[in-house]
């Protein structure tokens, strides 16, 4: 079952014989390929401004961050995308709620991996406001220095794709509570959200690879 | 649908070999350059390696079948709404946060109240109503 809920689309006639691909994961997949340009813009924008700056200047904006509290958001917005997966695998299995004890994580069903994933994907956000304040009281603004120019433009736009998916979250539980019976339809949004998920998780990896590793 | 996977797959090496050359040219001092185009690469090999993941999944497709007749493909395309209006609203809402960015902050927060009413009827259209399932 699990093969065809991702790759085919839902079929109510079982003689039909052809076995399409889902047309919502592929238009998902595509508009996911845009929104990799759009950070390609920002990635360039940011190159270009560390190119120019004066490096001396650079290098003291840059001391500011925090890498090590950065790091730790980083771990949980990738250990969210291995419980978004979870999520996804239950939703093909048509499970929206567990089928044991809350502390039997295996068997937990697609609400409970998916609300767990909400829940990190905010304490991640939250990791940023502490960080963005932190950076604030230190004297880097969005208008302070080219650096804080570019670095609350991509960690800021990256933030609303990640705020953008928590609201992707909420509706795909609102539709998975909705449901009386859990189907393709369910399973389909569960998937192409999850897609979104790990997309905005990897452009973050990106992201802290460039802004805090390399600096 | 090989087909298609390919078609994107084999454009990706020459954005990145157009990348490399483009670096050479301006002697790595421009970087939107020589970093866009092996993003674009990316991009196609994204598309591509899902066509060919997806590939792999399905059966062949009438479109693939050197000898097929259109009448092959009948049946089911996938899920479609026959109509709605929350579209519409969702678009209405678009416009109104938009004009709030040029007009003044009070009318972006409307924009932004008819944007969570027209996403929440576009979301669940299908989950409720004569189509509560």
């Amino acid at each position: 079952m699990s093969t065809s809920a991702t790759a085919a689309a839902p079929t109510a006639h079982p003689h039909v014989s052809v076995n399409r691909p889902n047309p919502v994961s592929v238009g998902t997949i595509v508009w996911l390929a845009s929104e990799l340009m759009f950070f390609a813009g920002l990635f360039a924008m940011y190159f270009t401004v560390r190119a120019m700056m004066d490096p001396a200047e650079w290098a003291a904006a840059t001391e500011l961050l925090n890498v090590k509290f950065a790091f730790a958001n980083t771990t949980v917005l990738v250990l969210s995308s291995v419980t978004c997966q979870a999520g996804v695998v239950a939703a093909e299995r048509f499970r929206p709620v567990r089928t044991g004890r809350l502390w039997q994580v295996t068997r937990w069903g697609m609400n409970e991996w998916i609300t767990l994933t909400f829940l990190m994907g905010a304490v991640f956000i939250g990791g940023q406001v502490y960080e963005y304040t932190a950076l604030v009281h230190e004297g880097v603004s969005i208008s302070s220095s080219a650096f804080g120019s570019v670095f609350y433009l991509t960690t800021g736009f990256h933030g609303l794709h990640v705020i953008g998916g928590l609201i992707a979250f909420l509706f795909l539980l609102g539709r998975s509570f909705a449901a009386k019976r859990f189907g393709h339809h369910e399973a389909t949004t569960a998937i192409v959200t999850s897609y979104y998920w790990h997309f905005v998780d990897v452009i973050w990896l990106a992201l802290f690879a460039v802004i805090y590793l390399l600096q | 649908m090989k087909i298609e996977a390919k078609l994107f797959l084999l454009v990706a090496p020459f954005f990145v070999l157009v990348g490399v050359v483009y670096g050479f040219a301006v002697d790595w001092n421009e970087p939107v350059g020589y970093l866009g185009f092996p993003a674009l690469a990316a991009l196609m090999a994204m598309i591509g390696a899902y066509l060919a993941l997806t590939a792999r999944r399905i059966d062949e497709r009438p479109e693939d079948d050197e000898d097929g007749e259109i009448a092959d493909g009948a049946g089911e395309q996938g899920v479609y709404a026959p109509w709605s209006w929350w579209p519409l609203v969702i678009g209405a809402a678009a416009a109104v946060t938009f004009l709030g960015l040029a007009v003044g902050w009070w009318v972006l927060y409307l924009g932004f109240v008819l944007g969570i009413i027209g996403l929440v009827g576009w979301v669940f259209e299908f989950s409720r109503g004569q189509h509560a399932h």
